[in-house]
């Protein structure tokens, strides 16, 4: 009926088994694929090491108890400002306010605990202004549908203006003297020789991961952080999840700003700064994704060490600060790559 | 034919394109003729928009060649195309909201530093192409987002107008448009052939299929099933070849591989329960999805399947998301009935999820899975509402019913512990299922959950569905494969331009039957508007 038409057919040729594969050397692969995967996952536990005995080689004298105790020091500091940070990113989130949150922490501890303040108090206040803090910053990013990379920005500029504003140029402060000694190197914990500073970070870290891996709204936070559509067609609670992580992210930060009024004892809003940056690389260099729901806070304690490990190693062998961020940004773009490919290599097994 | 139209008009030979494991074309082939309106029918997933998004270049074809005009056409991109002036509407309505009609119909013709036309030309091609089309009042420099459905998808018929086209071709480009805009357009094509132009057009509308074109093909399963001249074309005769029960002897199937994997019979995998329904346990009433489609009333009682079907967009999806609280219809509501003789109004997709209305998304990756999570996370992610102590988490009896769940329905996974990404579609489906599945939902919602799921799989899925059911579920299944639907179900909704247009049991329906009614045929009525 269809004479030049050039069809009549039903079916193509029965095209099978095309799908069929060595298996033999699918299992080589297998066996590299898995060792490449499982590398690059180690990776930041294999660095923690090689760079304490990088330390020990190029800088004389390194092995002793005060350098350790400093080193570690500096990473609690970190380690603990990176908290919240690490939930907040694996929720699929990120916190910029954790700079001026230390800030305004610092203020307020210096300034009222020189106007006499009951220090309960003082803590009590600084709390419940970081629960409120990080509250915004969730509630805002889901109700306005923004991502909280702004929301949080936004809220670091309102919370740097207070900061600002209550320091208004005072110069004068106090801290208590064991506030001072929890973060210095010769520092006591009751009988134990170490400053309180590390010893609070060891369980704030267990309590983190603990948070992450057995309880319902750390489950939440890995789902919400891998699929936020999938999260709500699942019932699960986007919004208190976020409140929850960020609330924990400013409290950190919180904590890392009385610290650091105890390190230097006059108010200084700006005192958080570096930590923009430095949050972020701790976490990633530790291996948890800026895409949300991939890692943990072990990882991030191993970030820490290593960007403390790092910094410790360049002023020791005598480069200057511009050089260290150098180093950093370099460390953080070959790691990161590195577990990019992780995930891939690992997607075909 | 005359050998000058041998080297004119468009020659598609052997074409074929898969997607991953799914074959959408295999061997295609087709020929449209300089001045002549050539129609492309077919089911769901019979390939027609896949040899349409190769013929307009956003598809490169895995083999087969396309001449045009003579030339074998190596396309690149949509530009390309629109080079060897192919101009093509796209099923979905592309448009940029926020631009004005003239913009958006002079889309992509501007050069980098100069504008492709001047302002003046724009507005007269602009004007001249609405026109045609019957929408000469339509103020050019409306804003997109202020237009009708319909004004808009005539929009992107004009933007393919005003290109100097020698094939038009239009993927379901009337769905949005009344019966006087259609004749209009059609009006439009038949002055266009008769200047020798060629049109290739697809549409879930068989009296457009029979009225219009000169010539039609039909495919199925990737492939050319029949070319025939529409005065040779009868409604039934199309609906056969489409659904593959015209020809004797048919013996695909069995190797066409893919999702076109189970033929062997609709009854297989067997016993098919006898239609025990318990009480009914979801009433809807007089629901409207649309603001001008019929309303729908029905009761889903426990234990039963109740299959929904259509042609893309007719309505079933939004069916679905109203059932499920995603989406508020335009009218009715929906009632869950308890057992004691009470009914709760249906509310929002938490308030269903708190009455027993479980939702599996059509969308695995995008909707579904927590991708970098593991296999057992995905699936206890839903038990810890129930499964804790003060937040904290009884991972061992999440353990338990997971690892109960992964036997029952032989869910195959290298460790629990690993990513779900790496399972393949139909172990991902299960995990997704078992996720409510746990919750012990009473009515379970899937959009398409057999969808790029291999042969064994499905096979055990059809008995996981009707266990469930046999426990007392209800299971409202939409699938846009009408077999999955003839194996599964107990009665199959049709919906047809945002209504339901026919309630067919299925033991006496064959799926002719449910073609026929998904393109609006209305033979089968019967018991659909009560």
């Amino acid at each position: 009926m269809t004479d030049s038409s050039p069809v009549a057919t039903t079916d193509g040729p029965p095209e099978q088994a095309r799908a069929a594969r060595q298996p033999d050397g699918r299992a080589a692969n297998n066996v590299t694929a898995f060792v490449a995967a499982n590398f690059t996952r180690a990776l930041p536990y294999i660095l923690v090491p090689v760079l304490y005995i990088l330390s020990l080689i190029f800088i004389p004298g390194y092995f002793s108890k005060l350098s350790i105790i400093s080193l570690l020091v500096l990473a609690s500091l970190l380690g603990m400002a990176s908290l919240g940070q690490t939930m907040t990113i694996i929720a699929g989130g990120i916190d910029l306010s954790i700079p001026s949150v230390i800030g305004l922490s610092d203020i307020i501890v210096t300034q009222l605990y020189y106007k006499h303040w009951s220090l309960p108090l003082i803590f009590l206040a600084i709390a419940g202004l970081a629960i409120v803090i990080g509250t915004i910053s969730a509630v805002s990013s889901v109700v306005l549908h923004v991502h909280s990379l702004i929301t949080s920005f936004g809220m670091s500029l309102v919370v740097s203006g207070v900061a600002l504003e209550m320091s208004n140029g005072a110069v004068n402060g106090a801290v208590p003297g064991w506030l001072t000694s929890s973060v210095s190197a010769i520092g006591h914990t009751g009988p134990i020789p170490i400053p309180a500073i590390i010893i609070v970070w060891a369980v704030a870290s267990v309590l983190a991961v603990a948070f992450l891996n057995l309880t319902r709204v750390g489950r939440e936070t890995y789902a919400l952080g891998a699929n936020s559509v999938a999260a709500r067609l699942a019932i699960v609670r986007s919004t208190w999840t976020l409140v929850v992580v960020f609330s924990i992210s400013a409290l950190c930060a919180a904590m890392v700003g009385v610290f650091f009024a105890g390190y230097s004892g006059i108010p200084d809003p700006t005192v958080g700064e570096p930590y923009f940056f430095l949050t972020i690389t701790a976490v990633l260099i530790g291996g948890t994704s800026l895409l949300g729901g991939r890692g943990g806070y072990q990882r991030t304690v191993m970030g820490a060490l290593i960007v403390a490990e790092l910094t410790t190693l360049l002023v020791g062998v005598g480069f200057n600060a511009s050089f260290q961020e150098l180093a950093l940004g370099i460390l953080v773009i070959a790691l990161t790559s590195t577990y990019g490919r992780e995930l891939k290599v690992a997607a075909k097994i | 034919m005359s050998s000058v139209d041998e080297a004119n008009g468009l020659v598609v030979v052997g074409l074929s394109r898969s997607f991953g494991e799914t074959r959408a074309l295999n061997s295609a082939s087709l020929r449209v003729r300089p001045g002549e309106i050539h129609s492309l029918v077919g089911e769901n997933g019979s390939g027609k928009s896949t040899l349409i998004k190769i013929l307009s270049g956003v598809l490169r074809p895995d083999s087969g060649t396309l001449t045009w005009e003579g030339n074998i056409l190596q396309f690149g991109s949509p530009r390309s195309a629109q080079g060897m002036s192919i101009a093509t509407v796209f099923q979905e309505t592309l448009i940029v909201p926020e631009m004005t009609v003239r913009e958006n119909i002079y889309l992509g013709t501007d050069r980098l530093f100069r504008y492709g036309h001047r302002k003046g030309e724009e507005r007269a091609g602009a004007r001249q192409a609405l026109t045609d089309l019957g929408l000469e009042g339509l103020d050019l420099d409306r804003p997109m987002w202020t237009l009708s459905l319909a004004e808009r998808q005539l929009t992107t018929v004009a933007r393919a107008m005003i290109r100097p086209w020698r094939l038009l071709i239009l993927d379901e480009a009337t769905s949005a448009l009344d019966a006087q805009q259609r004749d209009r357009l059609f009006d439009y094509l038949r002055l266009a052939r008769s200047q020798g132009k060629s049109v290739l057009f697809t549409s879930h509308r068989m009296d457009e299929v029979l009225g219009v074109a000169d010539w039609i093909t039909v495919l199925r399963q990737g492939a050319t099933v029949v070319t025939m001249p529409a005065s040779e074309a009868s409604r039934s005769g199309i609906l056969g070849h489409m659904s593959g029960r015209a020809e004797v002897g048919d013996m695909d199937g069995a190797v066409a591989g893919g999702a076109a994997g189970d033929e062997t019979g609709p009854r297989v995998g067997g016993e098919r329960r006898h239609p025990a329904p318990g009480p009914p346990i979801l009433r809807v009433e007089e629901l409207t999805l649309r603001a001008a489609s019929k309303p729908i009333s029905l009761e889903v009682r426990s234990g039963e399947i109740l299959g929904l079907a259509g042609l893309e967009g007719q309505g079933q999806v939004e069916f679905v998301e109203c059932l499920c609280g995603l989406r508020r219809p335009t009218a009715g509501q929906m009632l869950a009935l308890g057992d004691g003789g009470g009914s709760r109004t249906v509310r929002g997709y938490r308030g269903a999820n708190r009455l027993g209305i479980r939702y599996v998304p059509r969308d695995r990756r995008h909707e579904g899975l927590f991708g970098p999570i593991s296999v057992f996370d995905n699936f206890a992610v839903t038990l810890w509402s129930d499964l804790n102590r003060l937040g904290l988490l009884r991972r061992r009896q999440a353990w338990t019913i997971f690892e109960d769940f992964a036997e029952s329905s032989r869910l195959v996974s290298a460790s629990p512990r690993r990513p779900i990404s790496i399972l393949s579609g139909g172990n991902q489906q299960k995990v997704l299922l078992g996720r409510w599945i746990a919750m012990r939902p009473r009515v379970l919602v899937v959009n398409d959950p057999l969808r790029g799921v291999d042969h064994n799989t499905k096979e055990e899925l059809y008995k996981l569905f009707r266990r469930l059911a046999a426990d007392g579920v209800a299971i409202i299944f939409l699938s846009t494969e009408i077999v999955e639907l003839l194996t599964l179900t107990d009665q199959i909704a049709v919906f047809h331009e945002g209504s339901l247009v026919a309630m067919l049991p299925t033991e006496m329906s064959s799926d002719t039957d449910v073609v026929a009614a998904m393109f609006g045929d209305d033979r089968h009525h019967a018991g659909a508007d009560g």
